[in-house]
């Protein structure tokens, strides 16, 4: 079945930060930012938060600066909450992010400015997408791909796919049903919860499963 | 030229410079500043031009010429954008306008891309003849004074597009506005591999032993940097572990304060055989490479910074950095991951003894250190976001692109 499938081209995504040239030092501002700003300011800020690398306490980058610049611990994990993927379209992410905002608002609304210098900066990225140069034909593969391709790449199949094709897949588990009928281990590549990982860890977890078939296919082979 | 890089810099950013360049291939980039040496802005074009032009680009790199009164202006400029008090007179804006044109006279302005760098040539653009013009500016203007920012901003904002190194440096300018930090090349004297005895020989000629832990600082002699906390955060550290510190930099030519506080360093150290206080003169690159691959921990406790390139340096050492949070310092050290960001003097001291007591953090802090910096502050990566911003003016200014 293999033989007949398309293969796997890797693909992968580089950003350029676009400056909006706008800040804010505190709750309000940064309510005000979030109501102003474009679509790419916001996607840029929620969905491609895990391209940055590494991933600290966070989900996103408002949820990061709430809670290390302003010490907000109680907003950053209203906002830290929120899962993009679980929208149609950024406009409604905006509106979530605006409604934990507003209520922690009603709550507490005198907040205090960070020091100067520790400001939110809205960005925006420009990207640019380009085919590594790498394609897997089988599972096998794919596997030593994996292993070499750059951070970026596993970005865009990983968390990017999500917001191209459906926020509950991925184009790695995507090939692995459609191309290659391996529903289970598809299955499994879903069901990594996407926030919790940084794009190494993905890297690693989705290796060990591919792994863990191909081993037990060949074990399977054997007996 | 290019592949010298792989294996060292990320492939996916080898492989996008080889794709734009492809596009590009035979097309004028021209780069525009001040001047051919010195600063890390000629630093960084002595070597990026050559490597542009390897990859098939037409890379050109001109300097414009002024006269003793047109740099005195552009100084003041200068100081004016970071902050200071500085008086310009209509005359010294027509004197800065009049080089402008003079050098539009002399230097070849027709070229599909062109990065004007630093005020300094910024009015060229009133000279253009074609082709994407950028304006380039590597300086802090996050707090400028407005009346000479809000002159400059009006060169700046018939730009198509202009760049800046941190979120925080940038303006609202109502043009498109990129965030490209500076990056250090890991083939140049500062940062490539160094063999044990090439190390050796740098600690033999300024006589410091390595049985003891060493401290380093390199920066010039300038309070911002403040030498003296570091030699305060160095005697709390002495207490429990016993190291060495040295304060490595140059004189600071055009910095009038620079002797004074060379003169005060040494005597805050007086008395103190383990503080090594170094006058490097100019082009010790290869001393400087030594000595960060020989401490064990290396500081830059700026007060206040540019940007701070000597931090990605250590840290492409595989050192851990301990970084006061100023400037750019904070873009490449995540606290507690590629090294660690301090407030005080005796935050400096508690992180310090932190790595010297648990060398098997502080390589592991050096290890992520190197591979942030890999990944985010090469020369490559520096090619490619200008690359890409020309890509994306090309390409009718779309946020997603196909390459």
């Amino acid at each position: 079945m293999e033989g007949q499938t398309p293969p796997f081209d890797f693909q992968q995504t580089i950003s350029i930060l676009k400056s909006t040239g706008k800040k804010a030092r505190n709750v309000r501002e940064l309510r005000e930012g979030i109501s102003a700003a474009s679509d790419g300011a916001i996607f840029h800020h929620t969905y491609q938060y895990f391209l940055k690398g590494h991933v600290l306490e966070y989900t996103n980058d408002f949820a990061q600066w709430a809670g290390e610049s302003l010490e907000e611990s109680t907003l950053s994990e209203h906002l830290s909450n929120i899962d993009p993927y679980t929208f149609k379209s950024t406009g409604e992410v905006r509106k979530e992010l605006l409604r934990v905002i507003d209520r922690y608002l009603e709550q507490f609304p005198e907040p205090r400015s960070v020091v100067p210098g520790g400001e939110f900066y809205f960005n925006e990225s420009v990207a640019l997408i380009f085919f590594e140069g790498v394609r897997a034909r089988n599972l096998a593969e794919f596997l030593m791909a994996l292993k070499y391709v750059d951070p970026g790449c596993v970005y865009f199949h990983f968390y990017e796919a999500r917001s191209r094709i459906n926020p509950l897949t991925d184009d790695f588990s995507k090939w692995f049903e459609e191309g290659l009928g391996r529903e289970e281990l598809a299955r499994k590549v879903r069901a990594i919860d996407p926030f919790m990982h940084s794009i190494e860890g993905i890297r690693e977890i989705i290796g060990e499963l591919v792994e863990h078939e191909l081993r037990s296919e060949m074990e399977g082979g054997i007996a | 030229m290019i592949s010298r890089y792989a294996g060292i810099a990320p492939n996916g950013d080898l492989l996008l410079i080889r794709r734009l360049c492809e596009k590009f291939r035979g097309r004028r980039f021209l780069h525009v500043n001040s001047t051919r040496e010195g600063g890390g802005v000629a630093e960084i074009l002595q070597r990026m031009v050559p490597l542009l032009a390897a990859m098939g680009i037409d890379a050109k790199w001109e300097v414009i010429e002024g006269d003793p009164f047109f740099f005195e202006i552009t100084k003041k400029i200068h100081n004016a954008l970071q902050g200071n008090s500085e008086y310009i007179t209509e005359a010294m804006w027509e004197h800065y306008f009049e080089v402008s044109k003079r050098n539009s006279e002399t230097i070849d302005l027709e070229a599909e891309m062109v990065l004007v760098h630093d005020p300094q040539p910024a009015p060229l653009i009133e000279f253009r003849k074609g082709g994407h013009w950028v304006w380039r500016c590597h300086i802090d203007v996050s707090e400028p004074q407005k009346v000479i920012f809000d002159f400059l901003a009006f060169y700046a904002r018939k730009y198509e597009s202009a760049v800046f190194s941190i979120p925080r440096f940038s303006k609202a300018l109502g043009i498109d506005e990129f965030i490209i930090p500076p990056s250090i090349d890991p083939m140049s004297e500062k940062n490539r591999e160094l063999a044990p005895q090439e190390i050796g020989e740098t600690l033999d000629k300024f006589g410091i032993g390595r049985e003891r832990p060493i401290l380093l600082q390199v920066s010039r002699f300038d309070r911002f940097k403040d030498p003296t906390g570091v030699i305060e955060a160095y005697r709390m550290v002495k207490r429990y572990n016993d190291c060495i510190l040295i304060l490595a930099g140059s004189p600071a030519s055009d910095d009038p304060e620079g002797e004074q506080v060379l003169a005060e360093v040494r005597e805050y150290a007086k008395g103190d055989p383990d503080v090594h206080i170094l006058l490097l003169p100019p082009f010790s690159d290869r001393d400087i490479n030594a000595l960060q691959r020989a401490a064990n921990v290396i500081l830059q406790k700026s007060l206040r910074e540019g940007f701070g390139l000597t931090v990605s340096e250590a840290m492409w050492k595989g050192k851990p950095v301990v970084g006061g949070a100023a400037g750019g310092i904070p873009l490449q050290i995540i606290h507690g991951v590629t090294g660690f960001l301090v407030y005080s003097v005796e935050g400096a001291a508690f992180r310090i003894r932190q790595i010297l007591n648990d060398p098997a953090m502080g390589r592991a802090i050096g290890a992520a250190a190197r591979e942030y910096v890999r990944n985010n502050f090469l020369i490559t990566r520096q090619m490619r976001d200008y690359l890409a911003v020309w890509y994306f003016l090309d390409q009718g200014r779309q946020n997603v692109l196909r390459v």
